[in-house]
């Protein structure tokens, strides 16, 4: 059996098409944590909200994972729907192409969603569906754009998922349509997911400097928008190496020029805004994000006078994936926070270069392994909070150790320099809370001597 | 009487739970166990991330790690150095290795990779086994029930039998179905043992999964039954199931050793909880203890209350087989309509039931329960059970909408005076929304 999408597997980067970046590293078994690749593609591809996400299978890796992400829509929810091909025994052995056909027929006849995107999974590609064909065929017959998505779960990490879901996008998606308007100074954003809303902070604060946003990959998304990504005059990658590769194609494609940047923390936001004129090449444009985030940052720090006295000098330990070990990172020293540990599991060398610029040197790097090892660093350490995936959050919980949750999950959107200061604010209320108090203490009979006789 | 489907070639809003999440579940009623689940990263990724999200708990499971190339060349090299790792690692009791549909459809034979690996290393007492858990077969509650079944089939292996049985008919070995919360297996476990019995529940996710603070961090299970409680078990009098898709386990011990067994298929309502009390009255000549006579009262008083707001009512529950079958018992009792009732794959259970049923999707639950006041699901169906205008009463799995569903009880009297008082609460709110808004747009 052919290998899927051999050339992937083999140009060995699991974030980017650089070749410098280290392979990804292969799972071990019984020590592995972390989605597969279809979740990965998943994850980059269900925020284009109106379109619909059918997942060719069985049905447990569609319905174990639909509703699972915080990824808000201002509109349509198509994409909140859980769509699967829910192969049984007799389609395994048989063949489930034609399921798939009657499965897109029934969607597109129903729901008329813009597009449909088809997921493969294990099963689908150890039997070697021809998915490709499949799409091709009903997408020239029904008119409508079927993209097929080749991540099945077991060609990798998630990491490897996001960018193959990249590559669907480049190949099918991106150059297929024209803006409605011109749009001389547009840029995309790509990797922003509009966790807990953050896309909407940023969308507001590039509104307020003129800087339009043309296609959002992904957060919020419709369809149509990224047809025409092509158009936009830069591209920022927003804390996610693995769509990097998507940006450096489309540079070398569309002539885009790119940067990558962050929006967590006011320096991080600030940088990211000018570079965002500076590519733009649009001097009146710079002026006025200048002006912009001078006001913001003024505002900011005053905002963030109360909250700072109670955060200086706090030790905490941070263990998230990739770009966002360095770009919390940023955020945190701006709230006077120290952190004392940083996970590296997901980091390229890039980004592992970058939290060394921006930690000290007594700072721990975590590697790998878990749970128990973060929390051996929070009590080695002392640390006040941990800052963590939802994953970790009942364990430091049985700890009893404050926590904030950073990734998918989470309720809060943290971008921006309005998102600094909600950040700040649950920093705080998580760390005072009496619940540490009261679970610290015994119960009265336990204690000793407390009884009179 | 019959169940039926509705002819649609693709799965909208799927009800069905992977199998294997089922087997992982069950795992976690179990003292310092282990699932290993012998498939790619996400099958064991998403269950992890969804149990948890139910439980608000941390949940012990580890994968086996498969690529493309080895679910190719050779799959049972990763269990081996799965079991490695988590051997020398963390020295689990027992290990769960759980298969899915992909060993399954590459023709992985790990049961016999793991009878060798168990000859060859010395697994110092603990309890290995092995099940088959594909995804396009059954659901949560299938792959629940098969791996408990495994787990007593290698109980009554390792116990080796040992001559004659020593027989202790005080105690009694409960096997929870799947749909039961933690709070439900306690309840039952106080019930029953307030009959003077000894009681071991299994598997036993009352104390894994119902919020302790244990310290000391372990990727193992915290808390559940331990091994020697579940080999002391082969020594019950009898046997209790609580759900038909627990009749296969008990019927194990019944044939291997002689163990008498009792089914209850409902736990839900009056009558099943007369059901129960008066068997356990019945074999253990004690009587009912008084704070169950109360509770009898009690909800009896509270159905009389609460059946104002239940007249007229309909209501449609999509669940899995078991549970929808209790859950069924309960709306009748109550006088509810019963619009629509699905579940996620046909059990003799549901076939028999008196009312239709449906096997299918929460989209079916949406299109033939349209209408119904009151939509029982798992937070999956919130979203239906809004574009239906119903009211929505979280149940079954995965529940994320709240907090401390897991510490629900919904089996005894005071389970179903408890789901009585919430759905009705949930119905007099909607009626008093409703009420609003017409004066509003007036
Ligand atoms: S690893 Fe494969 S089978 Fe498992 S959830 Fe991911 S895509 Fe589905």
């Amino acid at each position: 059996m052919e290998p899927i999408r051999k050339e992937e597997l083999d140009d060995q980067a699991c974030g980017s098409l650089a070749p410098k970046s280290k392979p990804c590293p292969r799972p071990k078994p019984g020590e592995a944590a972390g989605g597969c690749s279809f979740d990965g593609a998943q994850i980059t591809l269900l925020p284009i909200m109106d379109a619909a996400h059918l997942v060719h299978g069985p049905v447990a890796c569609a319905g174990n994972s639909w509703e699972s992400r915080g990824s808000l829509s201002s509109g349509p929810s198509l994409s909140q729907y859980g769509f699967a091909t829910d192969l049984s025994n007799n389609d395994i052995i048989f063949g489930g192409e034609k399921k798939l056909k009657d499965s897109i027929d029934y969607i597109a006849g129903r729901f008329a969603p813009p597009a449909i995107f088809v997921y493969s999974t294990c099963v689908t590609a150890l039997i070697g569906e021809d998915m490709d064909a499949v799409c091709k065929e009903a997408s020239d017959r029904l008119a409508i754009p079927i993209v097929p998505v080749n991540s099945p779960g077991f060609v990798g990490s998630k990491n490897l998922g996001n960018r193959l879901a990249g590559d669907a996008l480049l190949q099918y998606v991106i150059g297929t349509g024209e803006p409605e308007q011109e749009t001389p100074l547009g840029v995309n954003l790509i990797g922003e997911y509009n966790i807990a809303g953050e896309m909407w902070d940023i969308e507001k604060l590039m509104n307020q400097a003129g800087i339009t946003l043309l296609s959002r990959i992904t957060g919020d998304a419709r369809y149509k928008e990224i047809t025409w990504a092509h158009r936009a005059k830069a591209n920022m990658v927003v804390c996610s190496r693995a769509l990097l590769g998507l940006a450096k194609q489309m540079e070398s494609k569309y002539g885009i020029p790119y940067f990558e940047g962050s929006f967590y923390g006011a320096k991080e936001t600030t940088y990211s805004l000018r570079q965002m004129a500076f590519l733009l090449n649009d001097r009146e444009m710079e002026r006025r994000v200048d002006r912009l985030t001078e006001r913001e940052e003024n505002r900011l720090a005053h905002d963030l006078r109360p909250y700072r006295k109670i955060l200086k000098g706090k030790k905490a330990v941070l263990y998230t994936g990739g770009v966002k070990s360095w770009s919390v990172i940023s955020a945190l020293k701006e709230l006077g926070i120290q952190v004392v540990g940083v996970g590296t599991n997901k980091s390229s060398d890039e980004d592992v270069q970058r939290i060394a610029d921006r930690v000290g040197d007594d700072t721990e790097y975590i590697p790998e392994g878990g749970a128990s090892r973060i929390i051996k660093t929070v009590k080695e350490r002392k640390a006040d909070i941990m800052i963590a995936g939802g994953r970790n959050m009942y364990v430091a919980m049985k700890e009893q150790i404050p926590f904030v949750d950073i990734n998918q999950e989470r309720h809060k959107a943290y971008a921006g320099y309005e998102g600094l200061l909600r950040l700040a604010k649950e920093l705080v209320d998580s760390m005072v809370n009496p619940i540490w108090k009261l679970a610290s203490s015994p119960a009265p009979w336990d204690k000793e001597g407390n009884y009179d006789r | 009487m019959t169940v039926k489907r509705r002819s649609k070639p693709v799965s909208v809003n799927p009800l069905k739970i992977g199998q294997s999440l089922g087997g992982v579940l069950a795992m976690q009623g179990c003292y310092r166990a282990m699932p290993i689940v012998h498939g790619s990263q996400g099958c064991s990724a998403f269950p992890k991330a969804l149990l948890t999200r139910h439980f608000r708990e941390p949940i012990a499971v580890q994968t086996s790690a498969l690529q493309e190339m080895d679910v190719i060349f050779d799959a049972n090299r990763n269990l081996e150095e799965a079991l490695n790792a988590v051997l020398s690692k963390h020295r689990p009791d027992i290990i769960g290795i759980i298969g899915t549909e992909l060993t399954d459809v590459a023709g992985v034979d790990y049961q016999s990779m793991l009878k060798s690996y168990k000859r060859e290393r010395n697994m110092r007492g603990g309890l290995a086994f092995s099940v088959t858990l594909p995804d396009f077969r059954g659901s949560l509650e299938s792959g629940y029930s098969v791996t408990v079944e495994a787990m007593v089939d290698e109980l009554i292996q390792q116990a080796g039998l040992r001559g004659q049985r020593n027989v202790n008919s005080r105690q009694i070995t409960l096997l929870p179905g799947s749909y039961l919360t933690p709070g439900d297996v306690m309840e039952l476990k106080e019930i029953v043992s307030s009959f003077g019995f000894e009681v071991i529940a299994l598997p036993d996710i009352s104390t894994s999964l119902s919020g302790h603070l244990l310290t000391g961090f372990s990727p193992l299970t915290r808390g559940g039954v331990p091994l020697d409680s579940m080999l002391q078990s082969l020594q019950s009098g009898l046997t209790i199931a609580f759900g038909a898709s627990m009749e296969r386990p008990a019927r194990r011990l019944h044939n291997a050793l002689g163990t008498p067994y009792k089914v209850f298929q409902g736990t839900m309502g009056l009558k099943a909880s007369d059901e129960l009390l008066n068997f356990l009255h019945q074999i253990s000549g004690v009587p009912v203890p008084i704070r169950y006579c109360w509770q009898r009262e009690n909800l009896l008083d509270c159905m009389l209350d609460a059946h104002f707001q239940f007249a007229g009512v309909s209501a449609l529950a999509a669940l899995e087989p078991d549970h929808l079958r209790s859950v069924s018992e309960w709306l009748d009792e109550l006088g509810v309509e019963q619009k629509a009732l699905i579940t996620s794959y046909e059990t003799p259970v549901v076939a028999e039931m008196e009312r239709e049923v449906w096997v299918g999707d929460l989209d079916d639950a949406e299109v033939l329960g349209s209408g119904a006041d009151l939509w029982i699901s798992s937070s999956h169906g919130i979203a239906g059970a809004e574009r239906i205008g119903a009211a929505f009463l979280a149940a079954g799995f995965p529940i994320w909408n709240e907090l401390g569903s897991y510490m629900n009880v919904s089996v005894g009297y005071r389970g179903a005076m408890e789901w009585t008082n919430k759905a009705g609460n949930l119905l007099m709110r909607r009626e008093a929304e409703h009420r609003e808004s017409r004066v509003r747009h007036r």
